[in-house]
């Protein structure tokens, strides 16, 4: 957004434009007046942002879920006129239209709308003549007025500067009577500007009438009042005034700033007064001010407005191509085009040709392209275009200039029809080819109009440039226009224009054709039956043509550009939704932690409360922070927690023995928190010495090494630091933190050394990687200790070693504050060198902004070349708010105001957060009116925090508040959205788990589409969005309404539901699940989804004997059970870890097995334990139960399985185990060749054909496959197949043993 | 594809980029070159009279085709075609075989 929120300073025409920059004053003596505010006393920072990055937590308020309709379609108009003014500096009267239409359809313009289009319509739009400007805003005015949008004074200064800019002569006490009428109160930048009118045509007395009202209303002169001062003497002839008014102003305690001087610039070369133009200029480089590029295009301007443009090259040659200087520079071609002054556009635009890019599109040069199309625009004489065009040709920058122009005559249509065929007659003197076609755009110009004289001009014209015309020509475009192919003939003889006949004969078949008068193409085409195949040539051709010329694709384009606008907008939401749920938790968790414990009881009912609200709200809080919180409430619930603490450590005495390693790490933390670091050390020696596994977890580790490098035990905590590398504890970034807050200590203390020992150790070991929290602590302990030359080698130090480079900014400070150049110096140079300069006047630049040295500050970021990084100022911005200083962010927002790029918006933006931190109301008003003179649209979150700030504070809001209204509907953008692309977005919001978003979508979408529901696949996602959050209710919800609505739930989200329902123990829902989805039958489901779900969740219930019961009576009720699998249950179980589970499943399979012959359960967990490497419980199992050997049909699939899925060791291995365990079983031992010769292990073709001579030697037939692939083995080898090779292909055989399987088997569960 | 397939089948490229200066008649006898030219279909936009900047050239050879196809640059009157193997037939014409090769 940032080109368009700039200021748009190009080409004021007038020095009332000089007005609109008043942040650029000195503005120490006038803010001593404007903002008497201090800055406030630092709170507690607990609602402050203290994080840098983004977050625009007011831009998107996460509790309203879905925006207005009003605020997207400002973003997507700002976008829409953004990108063009980022890519070209200006607006073009087509866009600036569209946009208008497209508001104005919608039928609610909002006010910020209002303003961004009042706000386009003056010196963005370079191409458009000033009357037509004035009629545009005046045009856009009136209709939105008509259509309801309330204008408040911001509007009306809005429209004032669009006089200005647009030389438009009014009557200011008619505008004055005009806002009065309307109710609207003028303010000091409606005065500033109403003087800047009355000095534009040098009216002095008016000019003092209004600074008369200004000084009774006490408002302040500001240095944009004298700006417009210097104009209207100097147009009211008076220069001797003109000039004095730069020491009135110093009288006045106002510096002259750049402005005053660009005024002064501009009288002088109203008066072609090169001489003082010159003067000038060398006076504002003494003073060391910094005018732009820009503001010397302004001084061309003026020149050769009044016709002294001999001196323009003496000041194109002082610019100094800063950035966005060739859009700037392109912008005042077009502008001086406009002003009927191209002779010294062109020598402009030849001073910057070197700094043109070429396009992409073409191998040959055309530069000057923008030029030529604005002049072929604006209707510029043609032998004046031709000299252009010659001159682009000589020189070589352009390859084929005079065709562009053409083209761009034959687009201008209305206006190019005599410049085309004079442009055409020049060609031909060139010796350019000119044909037929050229004609073509002229031709439908004519016959749209139905405009015979037209046609028939361009015909002459054709005959005498000697291009021939064909039967294309008259077809299409020619004979439609006439009555008739009669009349035409006449007409064409009455004009004197030749026609070969049969070209006529052709092209009046093929119109006949076209017109569908089948009669006439029959008699026609009797008459010249040789002309007949050209005929239905042409028809055809005709035909095609349509097809190709069918409806344009701008529909569909803009239907596409809106949804992704709105859904590029919720994406934003939803991060920023993110963001806010971690400060809250973040928030609380510090709330809770500065609380003490008499606190916490006393607040414990709202506490709770403010949960409960969080819950509610769907905000849940990160584990961490979760633990965090958890573990200062526990300390706190306990009264009295020193005794507490004693009494832990007598019971240890007392209970020594029995003391378990997790007893000794809570006594451990007991006395870290109480800094005991004695008792810590002693306990944790105990521990090691009982059990020197024992490991304690990162967060305790950490509070250990914190308590002990405190009390000077360093090489104790270097111990445990080891240790913890050792055990390979991992550390998460709550701990991470821990470690910086045990150096930060340390630093307190300027103890560099344990910071160092500490850092090295943490880095070498690689318990974390280097960050710059980790290695502030060593140059916070040089500072600390106002060490600047230590810090800065710690920086080096730092910088060289781990590539961080941390507290940058305090250093830097710190030097400026204590004036040590030198250092400084040295400083910058490495900072520039390792990251850039730009990075490093960035760096400089906040410096001297945070120490108040903001003249210096100014330099830096006036620094040509230089431009806005977001982020940086971002950075700053935050730290200001987080730290209440209103001073150095105010500055930056001033100071940014001409800086390339610069996100205008964002800037008050901060200023507004700050204020309303501070609640200070009268520097938000204040800030409101910059932003008024700074001629910026604001977005609606910065009015809706303005308007906060206000209302809290009891005062009236100048403006209508754009509230958050209905949502989004169903005709914004004034189209009807059809249901598909809501069901699109919100797949995508629940694909990426955001739940409420989705939902209010979904209800967006019910409320404006009658019958709307969610599609299958949405439904499915959310289903399974649900059970990931655990909404296991709302998830049941989804799948009953989903059976309801004769919708197909997938397998994958009953799935996901039941495995949920067992994750909580609910088998009763369960059972509900299975009952709703019989009923369906269409879905394929494993039969034992629920079966084995049911049972888990009884295990989760600890209820093991109805689990046991359930799966032993599946087993024995029904013999045809032995198919299915119910090997997920084991694994659940195994990876849980849960022995008394376990021994009690598989003391069921053994009963199984034993007792009822059903061998599927001991088989399976046979498998489990194979497949998991637990081969001794395998081995044991199969002691017990040795029917599991006879599972062929079980093992083979397993074994078959293994290969497909398993890399070919992991594999092997268990197989191997199997069978060294049972070598005796022949049946099985194919079981171990098959893989092995399938997957790696058959490229090592001697292990293969031991194992192929093993087989035989035990008699192990082997199966088809399995001999193909040996067959392939011995070949590859070079060795003879020592067996028939079967015939058929491998996938023959491949599918064959997989039908054979499948009969056999229904495939396990899971 | 149009390339094996037999009989009366036209070899097809797909030119874009074709500057607004040349018509039928100048991109017909540029890719004449490269071999015997049966088609050249550039549409115009009924609404502006200019062209629209895309064309297709039919050869009567597979020769013709593989000869385009294998020039770069074509550059006609300063500017540089693209010239792309035809997947999609002419408007209007049917063909089978193509459609699924798309």
């Amino acid at each position: 957004m940032a080109a368009l929120l700039r200021s748009a300073r190009l080409l004021k025409c007038s020095p009332a434009a000089l007005l609109q920059v008043f942040g650029n004053s000195r503005h120490v003596p006038a803010a001593g007046r404007l903002y008497s505010e201090a800055v406030g006393t630092t709170r507690a920072g607990l609602c402050v942002q203290t994080v840098p990055g983004r977050l625009n937590v007011n831009r998107y308020n996460p509790s309203v879920a879905v925006r207005s309709k009003q605020a997207q379609q400002f973003d997507w108009a700002l976008a829409k006129l953004d990108s063009s003014v980022r890519r070209t500096g200006r607006v073009t009267k087509t866009l600036l239209l569209r946009i208008f239409h497209d508001i104005c359809r919608t039928g609610y313009p909002s006010g910020n709308q209002a303003l961004l289009l009042l706000r386009s319509c003056g010196s963005l739009l370079p191409e458009v003549p000033l009357a037509e400007r004035i009629e545009l805003s005046q045009q856009i005015w009136d209709k939105l007025q008509e259509l309801g949008t309330t204008y408040d004074v911001s509007h009306y200064n809005a429209l004032l500067k669009t006089y200005l800019q647009n030389e438009f002569r009014f009557s200011p006490t008619d505008f004055l009577t005009k806002m009065e009428s309307a109710n609207v109160q003028p303010n000091r930048v409606t005065y500033q500007r109403l003087i800047a009118a009355y000095c534009e045509v040098g009216d002095i007395e008016g000019a003092s009438t209004i600074l008369g009202f200004m000084k009774s209303k006490d408002l302040p002169i500001t240095e944009a009042v004298f700006n417009s001062l210097v104009t209207g003497h100097a147009r009211a002839g008076d220069m001797d005034s003109a000039e004095g008014i730069l020491s009135v102003m110093k009288g006045a305690g106002i510096e002259p700033g750049p402005d005053t001087y660009l005024s002064l610039l501009n009288v002088y070369a109203e008066k072609g007064d090169i001489a003082k133009i010159k003067q000038t200029l060398e006076t504002v480089e003494n003073a060391d001010i910094l005018l732009m590029d820009r503001d010397l295009m302004q001084v061309v301007f003026s020149l050769t407005k009044a016709s002294h443009q001999q001196h323009v090259p003496e000041i194109v040659e002082h610019m100094r191509h800063e950035r966005g200087y060739v859009p700037d520079a392109m912008n005042l071609c077009l502008s001086l085009i406009t002003h009927g002054h191209e002779e010294t556009a062109f020598s402009v635009l030849k001073s910057f040709t070197g700094l043109l890019v070429e396009s992409q599109t073409s191998d040959s040069p055309d530069l000057g392209n923008f030029f030529l199309r604005h002049c072929a625009n604006m209707d510029k004489p043609v032998e004046n275009i031709v000299g252009f065009c010659k001159d682009l040709k000589d020189s070589g920058l352009h390859s084929s200039p005079l065709q562009f122009t053409l083209q761009c005559a034959l687009e201008a249509k209305k206006t190019g029809e005599c410049m085309a065929v004079e442009l055409m007659r020049s060609m031909k003197e060139e010796g350019l080819p000119l044909r037929p076609h050229y004609f073509c755009p002229l031709f439908t110009h004519y016959q749209k109009d139905k405009n015979i004289p037209g046609t028939l001009q361009a015909l002459r014209a054709m005959q005498e440039l000697g291009v021939a015309s064909d039967v294309d020509t008259f077809s299409i475009y020619i004979l439609p226009s006439f009555p008739s192919v009669d009349s035409a003939r006449t007409s064409l003889k009455e004009a004197g224009i030749d026609v070969d006949g049969n070209i006529l004969i052709a092209a009046e078949l093929r119109t006949e054709a076209s017109r569908g008068n089948l009669a006439g193409l029959f008699s026609l085409s009797n008459a010249f039956r040789a002309s007949l195949i050209s005929g239905f040539r042409g028809l055809f051709a005709g035909l095609q043509y349509f097809c190709c010329s069918g409806p344009t694709e701008a529909p569909f384009v803009y239907l596409y550009d809106s949804i992704n606008v709105f859904i590029e907008s919720r994406k934003c939401q939803i991060g920023s939704s993110l963001l806010f749920a971690e400060n809250v938790a973040y928030f609380l968790y510090n709330l809770i932690d500065s609380l003490n414990e008499t606190e916490v009881h006393s607040k414990e009912e709202q506490i709770r409360e403010y949960f409960g609200l969080l819950k509610n709200m769907n905000i849940s809080i990160s584990l961490n922070i979760f633990r965090g919180i958890r573990n200062i409430l526990e300390s706190y619930q306990v009264p009295e927690l020193v005794k507490k603490l004693e009494r832990a450590l007598e019971l240890k005495t007392q209970y020594e023995t029995d003391m378990t390693p997790a007893a000794y790490a809570t006594l451990i933390n007991l006395c870290c928190r109480h800094d005991n670091a004695e008792e810590a050390l002693k306990l944790k020696m105990e521990l090691a010495r009982k059990d020197s596994d024992a490991a304690l977890d990162a967060q305790k580790y950490v509070a250990l090494v914190r308590v002990l490098s405190k009390h000077g035990k360093l090489e104790e905590a270097i111990d445990m630091l080891k240790e913890m590398k050792e055990k390979d504890v991992q550390l998460r970034d709550s701990t991470i933190g821990l470690l910086t807050l045990t150096m930060n200590t340390a630093a307190m203390k300027g103890d560099a050394n344990t910071i160092r020992r500490l850092q090295e150790t943490i880095f070498t070991l690689g318990l974390a990687k280097p960050s710059s929290n980790l290695c502030s602590p060593l140059i916070a302990c040089y500072l600390e200790s106002e060490n600047y030359a230590g810090a800065f080698d710690a920086t080096v130090e730092v910088q060289k070693q781990y590539n961080q480079m941390p507290k940058i900014h305090d250093l830097i400070c710190g030097l400026v504050e204590k004036g040590d150049a030198e250092l400084l110096q040295k400083v910058m140079e490495f900072l520039s060198q390792e990251r850039g300069e730009m990075m490093m006047l960035y760096d400089l630049y906040f410096a001297f902004l945070q120490t108040g040295r903001y003249k210096e500050a100014r330099k830096i970021i006036e620094t040509p070349g230089l431009r806005a990084r977001p982020t940086r100022l971002q950075w700053f911005a935050e730290k200001c708010i987080a730290a209440q200083q209103m001073e150095p962010l105010e500055n930056m927002v001033d100071m940014t105001v001409k800086l390339f790029e610069c996100d205008r918006d964002d800037m008050y933006h901060y200023l507004l957060r700050l204020c309303k931190e501070t609640n200070d109301w009268q520097k938000a008003e204040a800030t409101w009116m910059k932003m008024q003179e700074e001629n910026l649209a604001p977005r609606e979150r910065t009015l809706r925090l303005l308007a906060d700030i206000l209302k809290n504070n009891d005062k009236e809001v100048p403006f209508e508040v754009p509230e958050v209204k209905e949502p989004i509907r169903s005709d914004s953008m004034g189209m009807v959205l059809s249901p598909a692309p809501y069901d699109t977005l919100i797949k995508t919001l629940l694909a990426s788990g955001n739940i409420e978003d989705a939902m209010a979508v979904k209800n967006i979408a019910t409320d404006h589409i009658p019958g709307f529901s969610l599609s299958d696949n949405a439904n499915n996602l959310l289903i399974i969005s649900q059970v990931k959050r655990c909404q296991m209710k709302d998830a049941m919800g989804t799948l009953k309404g989903m059976l309801q609505a004769d919708q197909v739930p997938t397998q994958l989200a009953i799935t996901r539901l039941v495995q949920g329902l067992a994750s909580e123990g609910n088998s009763q829902d369960i059972q509900e699940a299975e009952a709703l989805v019989k009923t369906l039958g269409s879905i394929k489901l494993s039969s034992m989804l629920f079966v084995n779900n049911t049972a888990l969740a009884h295990i989760k219930n600890e209820d093991i004997d109805s689990a046991v019961e359930l799966l032993e009576s599946f087993y024995i009720q029904n013999t045809e059970n032995q198919k299915s699998s119910i090997s997920f249950v084991f694994r659940k179980v195994l990876d849980a870890n849960n022995d008394a589970v376990l021994d009690k499943l598989s003391a069921m399979a053994e009963r199984l097995c034993n007792h009822f012959a059903s061998y599927r359960a001991a088989t399976d967990l046979f498998l489990i334990y194979l497949d998991t490497g637990r081969t001794e419980e395998a081995k044991f199992l199969l002691q017990r139960c040795a029917a599991v050997n006879e599972q062929k049909d079980t093992m083979g699939y397993f074994s078959q399985r293994s290969v497909r899925t398993l890399t070919h060791f992991s594999t092997w291995r268990p197989l191997q185990h199997y069978y060294f365990m049972r070598p005796d079983m022949c049946r099985m031992k194919y079981c171990m060749f098959s893989p092995s010769l399938s997957t790696g292990l058959d490229k090592d073709f001697s292990s293969a054909k031991a194992l192929y001579e093993r087989m035989q030697a035990e008699g192990v037939k082997a199966d088809e496959l399995t001999l193909k692939r040996l067959a392939l083995l011995y070949k590859e080898a070079g060795e003879t197949v020592p067996f028939e090779e079967p015939p058929e292909s491998f996938r023959f055989y491949a599918d064959k043993l997989n039908k054979q399987r499948s009969e056999s088997m229904e495939p396990a569960n899971n | 594809m149009a390339a094996t397939a037999a009989g009366k089948k036209v070899f097809e490229v797909f030119v874009s980029k074709v500057p607004w200066t040349v018509a039928t008649k100048e991109v017909k006898e540029y890719f004449r070159q490269f071999g015997q030219v049966k088609k050249c279909l550039l549409p115009f936009d009924k609404e502006t009279g200019f062209h629209r900047g895309f064309c297709w050239i039919g050869f009567t050879t597979e020769e013709g085709l593989q000869n385009a196809l294998q020039k770069d640059p074509h550059i006609i009157e300063g500017a540089r075609l693209q010239v792309q193997k035809n997947r999609k037939p002419f408007s209007g014409r049917k063909s089978n075989k193509e459609a699924e090769d798309i």
